[in-house]
């Protein structure tokens, strides 16, 4: 009981997933500004950032609907949260099942869901245009990141999280069989989190905000720690799916190597964000279409090919 | 889909400066737009007729904060015409050098600009810092970083000496440096091409039609640059080359400027090189003789014409300011038909606005 | 870079409308060429057609302090060199034919001049106002009796 109120609120739950939230948006902003010959911000900002939007005033265009508008980053909220707590970190995972993939991957297409509805919700122009691009990006990228996925567990023999990053183990980190899924898998990360080069739905010079122009206060500051959480949780999954050294047998070698493979994830997110310009909504589609989804499906025949 | 109007300013993340327009778009096409301006009109013509020669090269060099030195420039040609005299040759070329470091300044500008608006802030980061080299030179020189005050009648109001000339030179080297280091990134980088390279075409017709004067025109094979087809001294005397591409989209845009900057950073060595000794400024009576005069010049944006009519007085009695932007804003809604949602910021960006000089 | 002979042009002009015209020698560094008002459309027609002068730098438009009640307007057209044409107009109720039919880039100068100087431009729709705000109530601001503080 006592044990499940741990797992739940602190580890690896609501408090770890939130720090590592923050931690993950200071690093990333402090990656881009090096990149970009600047200092960066200090490793409180983001904490000072949530901080300050909960103490905005919370307001919507008229005819907006309050409390939908209200129930959408919670909803998004719980169920990263939720996905968050199947995915191993270094190794530890209270919850795992078998299936818990396909969970994880139902559970993180809410937030995207719930970001159109928002959008919609929340009737401004510009947050209708956003919405509309956010379902036009799902469509494109989100074929290819499930296949991505789906290699892994065809090579590691479950649909377990913990079971691929075990059987890696014995076979190898899966990004040494198949390195055009991990390729994918970023990419297809990036559409997911809606980051640069393609954060085609909260394009500033185009739609103002997307999705979140009308969001004010508390509600923006959920928004942001649904971002953040997203990224983290993606994050996880693919060190877990794709670099699964984590389970060496000293716990402290074991976190040590976690936290080396989601540093470079994080410049690797960083600097694709850094370098790409934004792609355009139908450029997008055609690259979802013609390029990544073929080539994915060529990797998982690949991957099923090397299994028998 | 349905039609659907979108405001694009006056306050907007893609305008530096108030302007209003209503886009219709059906979808992720754009119908049409229509265009506002006037939010920065300041009645500028109109004050100057209420001001002396000397206060109105102050009230003109704040008609727009990029281009304010070639604006004061043309005032001043236009009154010495009038008065008779002849600024001496090294104040020429003092007011080349000033206007070829405001056409730097004001591309590198407009480059962060547009890698800004395709989401590709690092080039934006980078070519700003370099900008500022542009500026330093031009604090170093005349005390001011976007309002230098360089321009008096008869001359200009600062020397350089050996040493001011040193670090001109060695700044604007590692200028040249940095800004072939990005000019390179920009010319190669696939994902900056793709959304700029055959949008919005424009034919060397259209230009033509609606008088569309400076980069935007070059870019679509008009080959039209007044400092060489109506050169104010020292440009009779400098030599370089007027880049036009016929490809006519945003693109072709981009590297004319690219291109223009280039120019701009070797001709500057030239002028420096070829400066003559002497005086920097004659005595100008403060009564402008009865007359008229029409002056011409090349601002980084295109064509700049002052009308200038003196009655005897020490007042104008008409200052007529025609802008390069004006021009470019006319053919704006023609250009904003039948492209995608996300072009428009490209679109803006090749117009290179500056609302203030349009709206005076 | 070869001037076109004035002369030339000045013929060619009363050759095409009929109308003779005289050189305004006033205007430093342009060429110019006084035309009546009515004549504008035909003597751009020529201009354009012949010379090849398609680049319309600027209108302009002002009142001489010495006669208020005329109106001068001028249009600046640019090939190798600048020429300009002049012509004027009765300070009351002051009309000209709108070239944007020929010259699409004129659209912005005739609002601009429309609505500083009162002048209305037949031929075409209307003229919103371009610079001035649109609850604008005091006329023409460089109309002299119009404006006070002149």
């Amino acid at each position: 009981m006592i044990e499940g109120f741990v797992y739940l609120l602190l580890f690896p739950g609501l408090l770890f997933q939130v720090v590592c939230g923050l931690a993950f948006e200071w690093l990333d902003r402090k990656f881009l500004a090096r990149f970009q010959r600047r200092v960066g911000p200090p490793w409180y900002q983001p904490l000072a950032d949530l901080i300050k939007l909960f103490s905005k005033e919370d307001l919507l265009p008229e005819g907006a609907n309050n409390v939908v508008a209200s129930l959408l980053p919670l909803l998004s909220l719980s169920a990263v949260l939720t996905a968050g707590l199947y995915v191993p970190i270094a190794g530890f995972s209270p919850f795992s099942f078998e299936g818990d993939l396909i969970v994880i991957l139902f559970l993180m297409s809410v937030p995207t869901l719930a970001y159109y509805l928002a959008g919609i919700v929340s009737v401004g122009i510009y947050s209708i245009l956003g919405g509309g691009r956010s379902l036009l990006q799902f469509f494109s990228y989100e074929v290819p990141l499930l296949i991505a996925l789906s290699g892994p567990a065809v090579l590691g023999g479950s649909w377990s999280v913990e079971r691929i990053m075990a059987s890696q183990a014995s076979l190898g980190p899966f990004i040494l069989f198949q390195p055009l899924g991990f390729i994918l898998a970023v990419v297809g990360l990036i559409g997911k989190l809606k980051r640069d080069p393609l954060d085609i739905p909260s394009a500033k010079s185009e739609v103002v905000g997307g999705s979140l122009t009308e969001f004010t206060g508390t509600k923006l500051a959920l928004w942001h720690l649904v971002m953040n959480l997203q990224a983290v949780v993606g994050i996880f999954l693919l060190i877990n799916l794709y670099l699964g050294w984590s389970q060496i047998d000293h716990p402290l070698v074991s976190i040590a190597v976690f936290v080396g493979e989601c540093l470079i994830l994080t410049v690797i997110l960083s600097g694709a964000s850094a370098i790409f310009a934004r792609l355009r909504i139908d450029q997008l589609a055609g690259l979802g279409w013609r390029i990544l989804v073929p080539l994915s499906l060529l990797q998982l025949a690949v991957v099923i090919l090397m299994g028998v | 889909m349905n039609k659907i109007s979108i405001p694009i300013g006056p306050q907007h993340p893609l305008l530096k400066e108030p302007l209003s327009m209503k886009i219709d778009i059906s979808g992720e096409r754009v119908l049409g737009g229509s265009l506002r301006l006037g939010y920065v009109h300041r009645g500028i013509e109109r004050l100057a007729q209420q001001r002396s020669y000397t206060q109105d090269i102050y009230l003109i060099e704040r008609i727009c904060g990029i281009c304010s030195h070639i604006h004061t420039t043309t005032f001043c040609h236009a009154v010495e015409a009038l008065l008779g005299i002849e600024a001496p040759p090294r104040a020429h070329y003092i007011r080349a050098l000033m206007c070829e470091l405001e056409r730097i300044h004001s591309h590198l500008l407009w480059l962060g600009i547009l890698a800004k608006h395709v989401g590709l802030d690092t080039i934006f980061m980078h070519v700003w810092h370099d900008r500022e080299m542009a500026l330093d030179i031009m604090e170093g020189i005349s005390g001011g970083r976007i309002s230098h005050a360089a321009n008096q009648i008869g001359g200009v109001r600062f020397d350089l000496d050996k040493e001011k000339v040193a670090m001109i030179r060695s700044t604007i080297a590692k200028l040249h440096t940095q800004v072939e280091g990005v000019l390179d990134v920009v010319e190669n980088e696939p994902t900056l091409r793709a959304r700029t390279k055959g949008v919005a075409p424009i034919s060397a017709d259209l230009i033509k039609k609606y008088c569309v004067v400076g980069p935007v025109a070059r870019a679509s094979g008009v080959d039209m640059d007044l400092r060489r087809d109506d050169p104010l001294p020292p440009y009779d005397q400098l030599d370089f080359p007027v880049v036009t591409y016929p490809d006519g989209d945003a693109w072709a845009r981009t590297m004319v400027r690219a291109e223009e900057t280039r120019t701009s950073l070797t001709l500057i060595e030239t002028i420096l090189q070829e400066m003559p000794d002497g005086p920097v400024t004659t005595r100008a009576p403060r009564r402008v003789p009865k007359g008229e005069v029409i002056i011409r010049s090349e601002a980084p944006r295109g064509e700049l014409l002052y009308y200038l009519r003196s009655d005897g007085s020490d007042s104008p009695a008409r200052l007529k300011i025609r802008t390069p932007t004006l021009a470019a804003l006319s053919l704006l809604p023609q250009q904003l038909s039948a492209i995608h949602v996300a072009d428009i910021p490209v679109v803006l960006a090749g117009v290179d606005l500056c609302v203030a000089c349009a709206d005076r | 870079m070869d001037r076109i002979d004035i002369e030339t042009i000045l013929n060619k002009i009363q050759l095409q409308t009929g109308c003779v015209c005289e050189t305004y020698a006033h205007i430093e560094n342009d060429d110019t060429i006084r035309i009546p008002a009515d004549q504008l459309q035909a003597v751009i027609g020529v201009l354009m057609g012949d010379f090849d002068y398609y680049h319309l730098s600027a209108i302009t438009a002002q009142q001489r302090e010495d006669q208020t009640d005329e109106l001068e307007v001028m249009y600046h057209f640019w090939k190798d060199t600048g020429l300009s044409l002049i012509m004027t107009l009765p300070a009351k109720l002051p009309q000209l034919t709108s070239i944007i039919s020929i010259i699409p880039g004129a659209d912005f100068y005739e609002r601009e001049v429309a609505e500083m100087f009162g002048v209305t431009f037949t031929g075409r729709a209307e003229t919103p106002p371009l610079l001035l705000p649109d609850d604008w109530d005091q006329g023409p601001p460089f109309i002299r009796d119009e404006v006070n503080n002149e």
